[in-house]
Order: C-alpha cells, then structure tokens, then sequence
C-alpha cells in the first residue's frame, strides 16, 4: 500500500483527539500542549497510520527532532513513510 | 487398585460420547502396555484407555493426537512410556519398571514443551462423599486435568453420568446435551462466553443444577450472566492445575474468594498464601515432585473482602510509557460492558510510549469502538484505556477450551 498523503494523516489525527474528546484546530501552527495531544496519541496515530499502509514505521531511521506543532507531526510523519 | 477399593464405585455409570452410549464396564477392552502414553483422537478412545489402565493398574497418560508432536512423542518414549496410537505401538526408548496405577498428566506446554505431572487415580480424585445425582457435561480436551476430574468423579461414584463432546461439536452441543438429560456442566469462562453467544436458548434450556467454571481467570460479568441464565443451579469456580490439583472451590457465585481463606490451615486443604502479587498454594493434592508450596504464576489482586485472581504474572503487565496497565484488568472492564461478550487484552508495541493497550472483542449488541473508550476511560487510568480496538465476528476458542489471552 502506498504512503498516505499529509491531509490523510491530519484527518487521522483529527479523529484521535476526537476520541480523546478533543478538536483539531484549524491551523498547522497549533501547539500540542495546547490542544491537548500527548505521547499516547501520537502513539496511537503512528498505529492508526502503520494499519493503514500495512507496514511498520522505522522510528529510527530519522533524527530527533522537537515536535511541538500538528505541522511537526505531519512532517515527522510523511518523512518516517519515506524512511 | 491404586487408587483404593471404592475407586471404580461407578463403574455403572452412563457414558456417552461419539459412537458409544453405554456403561463404563462395558466399554471394548483395549489392551496396553504395562506403561504406556496413549495418544487418542476422541473421547471413545481416551475413554477405553482410562478404563483399561484403571481396572489393569497400569502406568498410563493420555493426550489428543493434536498435542503430540514428534518432539513430544520422543520425549514420552524417552521417558519409559510406550506410545500406543491406535493399532500402532512404539515401545519406549529408556527401559525401566513400570509404576503401576501411575498416571502420567501433560502440563500446558504454554511456556514451551509440556512437562509430564505424576498423579494417580487417587490424587485425580478430588471430590469426596455422597453426590446428588448427575449428569455431566464434559467439553475438556483429552487428558487434562479439568478432563480427569470428571472422569474420576464419574468412575468413582455412583450417579455420576457423562456425556463427552469433541472439539468440533462445541457449536452443537447443548441440543445433544438437551437430548441427554445433561445437569451439570463445567467449562472454561471462554467456553461458557461462546455458548451465550452462539446459541444463548438452547443453553437456557437446559435443566442445569450444577454450572462450574475454571481453567481461567473467572470475573463477575461471566458469573452473573451464568446465574440469572440459571437462577436455581449451584454456580461454582474451580481452581485447578496439573500441579497443584484442584485446590479452591467457591460456590458463592462471586469472582475471587474470601481474604480470610489466605493462611487458613485445614486438614485436607491448600493453604493459599500472596506473595508479591503472586498466588503460592501448599496443596495436598498436588502432581508428586511438585513444591509443597507451588509459585503459581497467577497474580492476584485483593479487592472488596475478595482475592481475584486475574491472569499470568508474565503476560498480565502492558508497560505504557513507564505506567503499568494490568491486561487482565482492561479485560475485565470491557466484558463488564452490556454489549460485549468477550474480550482479550494485549500490549502493542509503539513508539515513544513502548506499548500502548489494545483489545480485540466480540459484541452481542451495538456498541462502537468509541462506546467502548468512553466506557473504559470512565473505569481505568487513561493509560489503560485500550487505543486500537478490533471487532471480531466470533469468540476464538482453542481446544483447551482457552483463549490463552
């Protein structure tokens, strides 16, 4: 299966904080801490995106990094599809 | 006979399994060797080896032919054991005397390759005094201990009828059972989960006095269901294993058993000791060569009066982000929910946080899998709460009658 797209994982990612109870904002830019989405769902999402592509995520292929945004999950998230 | 006079005192009683509807003493002689592993396809079979090992006073074990691998079938001949499949006999591979009355039994094997438990007709035979009459209903896999408690019970006192269904007749048995006249069953919790939800009246049709569970974890929502199904049976939880024996009855209709039995010394009974969250049991009906005081690695946890005993120390713990999730716990949880009728519980790996928890269930009503969130994040820390949930179309169900979840 192929990678998904970057608006796939954010409608992914909107549908985890919506079963925390949470929304997903609007803006790209919105801190995590803000919005409430925490190392369990970030867990969760990369499950969420390993299930749909039928394959692992090599978390160690690619530097650390800070992930403070929603844009810095999105790209963390299509650069580990490419890894 | 090793196992005393009295022993065979229901050598009259009814059997019933495929192909045989009779009394035990007028089962086919089977002819054995002095010392023998026989490996069995259906109850007919085991039934005539038991028959011919006790009333011959014979070394015996007997196992399905679906648990004997060749490794297995080696280590048994190695052992001194002739293995007997059928017409075909291998003799044993290490020669030495039979020990008569010996019955050998196979420990599960779950933590690699099944260990043999020495017991006797004695030791198997755990129910004493006078019984009100019954038949049983025995769906245990060939040779296991839950298995020879009911073959025990039957051949030792009179009254004690039985029917034995296969493997493959789990979907069909309680029309059979019906037809019988079947009043007491035993099974594991993922047995009794299976027929309620398979075929929940013809299960409730049946004239049950007496519903026993055991083999695994017994919770309440199994328990309650079992008790208003059959508001006028005795609804008992039995806890039993190759090792220790059958060592904890509780007939009271509620999970777990009273704290005040931990340190209790009776004569004739286990004592039941926790230490470090572990079950230990000095039971006087344990295998020979068993530790006085057995390890069980089963964890306990002690709630509300009661000692639950809620799954493996090994497989119990989902390590979330340093946090520790109790398997058997979020397990528990979700069968308590109207609309599931079984659920497993397994740790997933994943990043950042190590595992997170995840289910795989089988509902009997509607219920999403965000109805289910909600429902364990009301009851468990959020950690526990399960993240991928998976619908399954029906209960899995070994022949161990296990989910071994």
């Amino acid at each position: 299966m192929s990678a998904l797209s970057r608006d796939a994982i954010r409608t992914m990612m909107a549908e985890v904080l919506q079963a925390q109870g949470k929304t997903m904002p609007a803006s790209d830019a919105a801190n995590l801490e803000e919005i409430g989405f925490r190392s369990l769902d970030f867990s969760e999402l990369a499950l969420r995106v390993e299930d749909e592509i039928g394959d692992e995520l090599n978390f160690d292929a690619p530097e650390l990094r800070q992930i403070a945004t929603i844009s810095d999950v999105l790209d963390f998230l299509e650069q580990l599809q490419a890894a | 006979m090793t196992a005393g006079a009295g022993a065979l005192a229901g050598r009259g009683n009814r059997i019933i399994t495929r192909g045989f509807d009779g009394r035990w003493d007028e089962l086919e002689p089977l002819e054995l060797p002095p010392a023998a592993a026989v490996v069995v396809g259906d109850n007919h079979d085991a039934a005539r080896a038991v028959w011919a090992a006790a009333t011959n006073d014979l070394e015996v074990l007997v196992a399905s032919r679906t648990r004997v691998t060749p490794d297995l079938a080696d280590a048994l001949r190695g052992s001194g054991l002739a293995l007997v499949d059928g017409e075909q006999v291998e003799g044993p591979t290490a020669v030495r005397d039979p020990i008569p009355g010996r019955v050998w039994l196979l420990t599960s094997g779950s933590t690699g390759r099944p260990k043999q438990v020495a017991h006797t007709l004695a030791s198997l035979t755990t129910v004493a005094g006078d019984q009100p009459r019954r038949t049983w209903l025995c769906p245990y896999a060939h040779g296991a201990y839950a298995w020879w408690q009911v073959v025990t019970l039957s051949m030792a006192h009179p009254g004690q009828d039985v029917l034995f269904i296969e493997p493959d007749e789990l979907d069909s048995w309680p029309a059979r059972a019906l037809e019988v006249g079947v009043t007491a069953a035993s099974g594991t919790p993922t047995f009794w989960r299976q027929a309620l939800y398979r075929d929940p009246q013809s299960v409730a049709a049946l004239p049950l006095e007496q519903v026993t569970l055991g083999g695994e974890p017994v919770d309440q929502a199994i328990l309650s269901r079992l008790t208003e199904m059959f508001p006028s049976a005795r609804v008992s939880w039995i806890y039993a294993s190759s090792e220790a024996g059958a060592t904890i009855a509780v007939h009271d209709g509620r999970a777990g058993f009273p704290q005040e039995w931990l340190g209790r010394e009776m004569e004739g009974r286990a004592t039941l000791t926790v230490e470090d969250g572990e079950l230990l049991i000095a039971s006087p009906k344990r295998g020979e060569g068993i530790d006085q005081v057995l390890r069980t690695g089963d964890r306990v946890e002690i709630a509300d009066g009661r000692v639950l005993i809620t799954g493996r120390m090994a497989s119990d713990e989902i390590n979330v982000g340093g946090a520790k999730a109790s398997a058997s716990a979020v397990r528990d949880v979700l069968q308590a929910h109207p609309a599931v009728v079984w659920a497993a519980v397994r740790g997933r790996k994943a990043p950042i946080v190590g595992s997170i928890v995840t289910a795989d269930v089988v509902l009997s009503g509607e219920a999403s899998s965000a109805d289910l969130t909600a429902w364990c994040s009301e009851r468990l820390p959020d950690y526990s709460v399960p993240r991928r949930v998976r619908f399954l179309d029906h209960i899995p169900i070994k022949e161990t009658l296990k989910s071994d979840v």
